[in-house]
């Protein structure tokens, strides 16, 4: 009797002619996730199973399978040769010791000599004579004794389902470049998106000596905590000092966040076009600080050239962000007091409806070219 | 590299190292074992014990507890000290007291502050005004580890026991001890002292306490220092201290006058329209606390530490508003802006003129260039 992990996966099955090539991402992204433990991933039909691993390393395999998109649903399960007797024993095994219960039996070797039904009846009816605490309740059972009576001679016996991440595999949807800041939105904004199935990438800006070496660890945590869920990640750090200074010393410090954010989007574009990314995704929420306007959103949109910008939190509430942002295990991180931006530099009074006029008036005190050229020059990448 | 936050701690002294090796390989033993080789562990515990006191106090009037570092000292004189009534301390203090009264406070008993004057010192008038008959304990910071200033608290705790004989007095030593020539007298009831800011190691501190004083334990166990604080004594650790201490005390009206010597340098050398001083010309020679005026001082510490000079700073780049600014600096008067500006500046023994002159170089070109970006 061995302890073997079901894996079911969500929407693979809806693909058509590419199916083959989903799912081999899928088992690769699924052995990422299990790296450094020993095990064997196997295909059945519509499912795959994580066998030959200690049983020492469950919950560490299950913990990790969790982050793992395209799952629908996991068991843990007794696998035994497909023999009356050996089921029931599994079946006893996993049935709880009180409440009510019912059997199902899948049958997908229709050779067995029993079928699905009988199968039921009789390992039924065998665990209600051995365990005298538990009775069964077929319409409303506390718990559902699970048999799979598998093509290969093998069954596999469980008592329960959970959830998976849900989603696609990550890699099946192309590469996005995430503009990852250090607050508690932008690492759900790559969450979501990863779960459609992107590759991420991150970018994050820093203004040191204005910030410090706490905010960039604080950064560099986050990406490792988004990288859990993406196989990986790579983060791009970027130096926007001297575009502060300048705008400071020569725009209107109003526009401060505004123009900022254009250089952002400017570099962002470029280093995301450089390492294959096909999109920017930024956390920005609608309405939720004053340069996350609909106008604000025009401004910084204008300077991308090619890209699409993806801003999946547009119809979040703060505290829908959070929600989620504690569930991905991000938020303890997010909320360290580590300032990501240098506060020395934000207007009291941020122009909240710029128009694009203004802001590019604003701009043409600046050599953007030049600026972007020497942040680009201080990027630095770290693999996660 | 320069380094000048010797407030934060100090470059281990060698020779203490040296001499205090052996407790960490061969008499490895634990000072409360029954056999031989404990046992004379244990005595020369007490010989460090009565040789760390005698640098500060009449060795026959006053004994300490071996902690594990200043906070701990400190707590266990305000949270064991401070049982009832009200508690009265400064808003000078650091925060190894400023938490222990908070969570006096959580326990049920009054706090008062006393008000600072501008440099950090702590106005003694107002905090007398606070002494009443129900004042369980009085904590006065005895040199202020963020702006250097002394409180007279030989002077003070004099004025506290004519108030009420029954109230305790007990100063935090920890930026005085080895720095500056005091001696405990009989009004002063707890002192903490910490072994990392005079060269010894981290992990090792010391509540020197009147011998006559019951005080309780804040650690319970195994009943190390005469049931007062438990846990097996750190030997190394504690002969490190030892050691370093009495280098430190022997030499230390020689080393006031260089140090003061290099804080009145380093002081004439900051340009003047850039940096204030906050610190007073009475205070630790060890500690100089200045504004820089109208930058912020975590940026110029970075950029300091990228030039080779290691400083520490009043403020920090806190998103968190109640954490951004020192509250110490503010209770000396300051604005908001002028205490994102602080820098600490702190010597050892072992700086040097030189270094003085390159840091004070360091600092007026640093700000110039941050003030010309920023103008």
């Amino acid at each position: 009797m061995e302890k073997v992990i079901i894996i079911r996966y969500s929407e693979l099955h809806l693909k058509g002619k590419n199916r083959g090539w989903f799912e081999r991402v899928f088992a690769v992204n699924m052995e990422k996730s299990l790296k450094g433990i020993r095990h064997e991933i196997h295909r059945l039909s519509g499912r795959y199973l994580v066998e030959n691993f200690s049983e020492a390393d469950t919950e560490v395999i299950l913990e990790r399978l969790k982050k793992v998109f395209g799952i629908h649903s996991y068991s843990v399960a007794l696998k035994v040769k497909a023999d009356m007797q050996k089921i029931f024993e599994a079946a006893k095994q996993v049935c709880f010791k009180e409440g009510s219960f019912k059997v199902e039996t899948h049958r997908a070797d229709k050779s067995f000599k029993l079928n699905s039904m009988q199968i039921s009846a009789e390992i039924g009816g065998r665990l209600l004579d051995e365990i005298q605490s538990v009775k069964v309740d077929v319409h409303n059972p506390d718990f559902i004794i699970n048999i799979d009576i598998r093509e290969n001679g093998t069954a596999l016996v469980f008592n329960e389902f959970f959830k998976g991440a849900g989603g696609m595999p990550v890699g099946t949807s192309g590469k996005g470049m995430l503009l990852l800041s250090g607050g508690i939105d932008s690492p759900v904004a790559g969450h979501m998106i990863a779960k459609r199935g992107m590759n991420i990438d991150c970018i994050h800006f820093h203004s040191y000596p204005y910030t410090n070496l706490q905010a960039r660890e604080k950064v560099i945590e986050l990406a490792k905590q988004l990288s859990t869920y993406t196989c990986g990640t790579t983060l791009n750090i970027v130096s926007v000092t001297e575009i502060q200074e300048q705008i400071h010393k020569n725009c209107n410090g109003d526009y401060m966040v505004t123009v900022l954010r254009r250089f952002m989007m400017r570099i962002a574009e470029q280093i995301a076009i450089k390492s294959g990314a096909q999109c920017l995704i930024t956390g920005e929420s609608l309405a939720q600080v004053a340069s996350q306007t609909v106008e604000g959103m025009t401004s910084s949109n204008s300077v991308v050239k090619t890209l699409p910008v993806l801003r999946p939190l547009c119809g979040f509430d703060k505290d829908e962000i959070i929600e989620r942002s504690r569930d991905i295990g991000t938020y303890q991180t997010s909320i360290e007091p580590y300032e990501d931006c240098c506060t020395v530099f934000l207007p009291k009074h941020p122009v909240t409806r710029p128009k694009l006029a203004d802001v590019e008036a604003e701009e043409d005190k600046l050599d953007v070219r030049a600026l972007v050229d020497r942040a680009l020059s201080t990027l630095e990448i770290i693999n996660l | 590299m320069i380094y000048f936050d010797n407030a934060a701690t100090t470059k281990p002294n060698e020779r203490a190292l040296k001499s205090a090796e052996k407790y960490l390989t061969e008499e490895f033993y634990n000072p409360s074992g029954l056999y031989k080789s404990g046992y004379n562990l244990s005595l020369l515990l007490k010989e460090a014990r009565k040789n760390i006191v005698s640098l500060v106090a009449d060795e026959n009037k006053f004994s300490c507890i071996f902690t594990s570092c200043g906070t701990e000292a400190d707590n266990q004189a305000i949270l064991c000290g401070g049982k009832r009534g009200n508690i009265v301390t400064t808003l000078g203090e650091h925060s190894a007291v400023y938490e222990a009264v908070n969570e006096a406070k959580q326990r049920g008993i009054e706090v008062r502050f006393a008000n600072l004057n501008s440099d950090g010192s702590v106005d003694s008038e107002h905090l007398l005004s606070l002494v009443d008959e129900k004042t369980s304990l009085v904590s006065v910071i005895h040199v202020n580890n963020e702006t250097g200033a002394i409180n007279d608290i030989a002077d003070i705790a004099q004025k506290v026991k004519v108030k009420n004989k029954f109230t305790l007095f007990h100063s935090d030593g920890v930026q005085a001890f080895g720095k500056i020539n005091f001696r405990l007298n009989g009004d002063i009831d707890l002192y903490s002292v910490s072994a990392h800011k005079i060269g010894g190691i981290k992990g090792v501190g010391a509540l020197i306490k009147r011998k006559d004083l019951i005080i309780k334990p804040l650690i319970f166990g195994g009943g190390q220092e005469d049931n007062l604080r438990s846990g097996t004594e750190n030997v190394f650790g504690i002969k490190c201290f030892e050691f370093a201490a009495k280098e430190r005390l022997s030499g230390l009206n020689q080393a006031y006058d260089r140090i003061l010597a290099l804080k009145i340098l380093f002081c004439r050398l900051l340009d003047s329209t850039m940096f204030d001083i906050i610190s007073s010309e009475n205070g630790s020679p060890y500690i100089i606390s200045v504004i820089a005026k109208g930058v912020r001082g975590e940026t110029i510490l970075h950029e300091a530490d990228d030039k080779g000079l290691i400083i520490g700073t009043g403020s920090a780049c806190s998103s968190n508003s109640s954490k951004r600014y020192s509250r110490v600096m503010l209770a000396c008067g300051l604005d908001k802006e002028s205490a994102d500006g602080v820098l600490r500046i702190s010597f050892s023994t072992e700086s040097t003129e030189e270094e003085v002159c390159t840091a004070a170089k360091i600092l007026n070109e640093t700000v110039a260039n941050r003030r010309r970006l920023m103008a």
